[in-house]
């Protein structure tokens, strides 16, 4: 007998044997996207935190290390350093642990709040950065101007002139400072939008068409 | 709108899923590797589903795509790159020729098909599921007398293979 025909008889036979996966299943398998969205998150996670590190290096580590060791102000920089990647080494575990938990994730509900918190851990981890930058905005330039011996001999110089330059100075400080935080804001919500936001939006578009499975089940 | 095709293309997916099994026995040798392909064609064909167009039955559409992501993915896992696997999506599978209970002649002729190259285990494929040379040549987009040709050399190929 021909193998193939063999093969036939087989075939037609074992047909009745396939598995049935159910509607519930099958939205899952294309809903699955989920998953790789959240991996590539905490993949970017630790990319741009390479790409910080790194460019803080190669640019002016070195130099402000130097300036801020003769300001003797290593008592704020440090510790601010270390905070700061301590908390962004806690995000990397809150990023991993998402990634983990939404791809072993088996039931609609708990998949849907997953994504949430996803999205939730995001909003944080660039309001925590945002708010991380004002605050170094704020210390750089106290710091500059209670330490730097030439701005110093300026502020008195200033000060000696008259009351009201010195006012108007702070001012003009205050302002430089705000300008700076809009600018800053801009460019890194800017960055943000173009990385996380289009990731998010995704997962936004799962957790909708989750939800509508929800209903219609 | 999206969660309403979305439910279409589910129900419609539910009640030929058994087009999609069937290509993953011929393409895989073991039932981790059919899950994955399972995974993989299910959502090549949720991707494609915008351009199904109804003028062709769905099954017709399936057969098309589906064997077009067996055929992209094993020229990909020759070169070692594995989808990613749904650790969560258990269901049972348990075909015999995936364990060593079968009638061994049959085993052979299943081993001799799965080292058949891509395009020839389509044409097997579609030859088991009772499509004529015309069928076979639109849904694997060669000429009918290609299929033919490479029907013929299957044939030979299985023969020699089974008898050495």
């Amino acid at each position: 007998m021909d193998e193939l025909e063999l093969l036939k008889k087989d075939w037609d036979k074992s047909s009745t044997n396939y598995p049935n996966l159910n509607n519930e299943q099958l939205y899952k398998l294309i809903n699955k996207k989920s998953s790789s969205i959240v991996k590539w998150i905490f993949i970017i996670s630790l990319l741009e935190f390479s790409a910080w590190t790194l460019i803080s290096f190669l640019f002016d580590g070195a130099e402000s290390l130097e300036k801020m060791k003769s300001y003797n102000v290593e008592h704020i920089f440090y510790p601010l350093t270390i905070f700061g990647y301590l908390v962004l080494f806690v995000f990397f575990y809150l990023f991993y642990k998402n990634y983990k938990s939404i791809s072993a994730t088996d039931n609609t509900k708990m998949l849907m709040e997953q994504i949430l918190k996803t999205r939730k851990t995001v909003k944080h981890y660039v309001i925590y950065n945002l708010l991380f930058v004002y605050i170094s905005i704020v210390l750089a330039v106290y710091i500059e101007l209670t330490n730097n011996p030439e701005t110093q001999s300026m502020l008195t110089s200033i000060e000696s002139e008259g009351a009201n330059n010195i006012y108007i100075l702070y001012l003009t400080i205050i302002g430089f400072i705000l300008l700076a935080m809009a600018v800053v804001t801009v460019i890194l919500l800017g960055i943000y939008f173009l990385i996380y936001g289009l990731l998010l939006k995704r997962l936004k578009s799962n957790y909708k068409d989750l939800k509508a499975l929800e209903k219609a089940i | 709108m999206k969660s309403v095709t979305e439910q279409n293309f589910v129900v419609l997916l539910q009640e030929h899923q058994n087009i999609v099994h069937k290509i993953c026995r011929i393409y895989t040798n073991d039932s981790d590797a059919h899950k994955d392909l399972f995974q993989e064609i299910t959502i090549q064909l949720w991707k494609a589903f915008p351009k199904f167009r109804g003028d062709s039955k769905f099954s017709t559409w399936m057969y098309r795509v589906g064997l077009n992501t067996a055929i992209t993915l094993y020229r990909k896992s020759l070169r070692h790159v594995q989808s990613q696997r749904i650790e969560s999506m258990e269901y049972k599978l348990s075909y015999e020729e995936y364990d060593d209970t079968k009638d061994e002649q049959l085993k052979l002729i299943y081993g001799a098909v799965r080292k058949l190259n891509d395009i020839d285990k389509g044409i097997v494929f579609l030859y088991l599921e009772n499509k004529n040379y015309k069928e076979i040549s639109e849904t694997l987009g060669i000429s009918e007398v290609n299929a033919r040709v490479r029907m013929n050399r299957i044939k030979t190929k299985l023969k020699t293979q089974l008898n050495s």
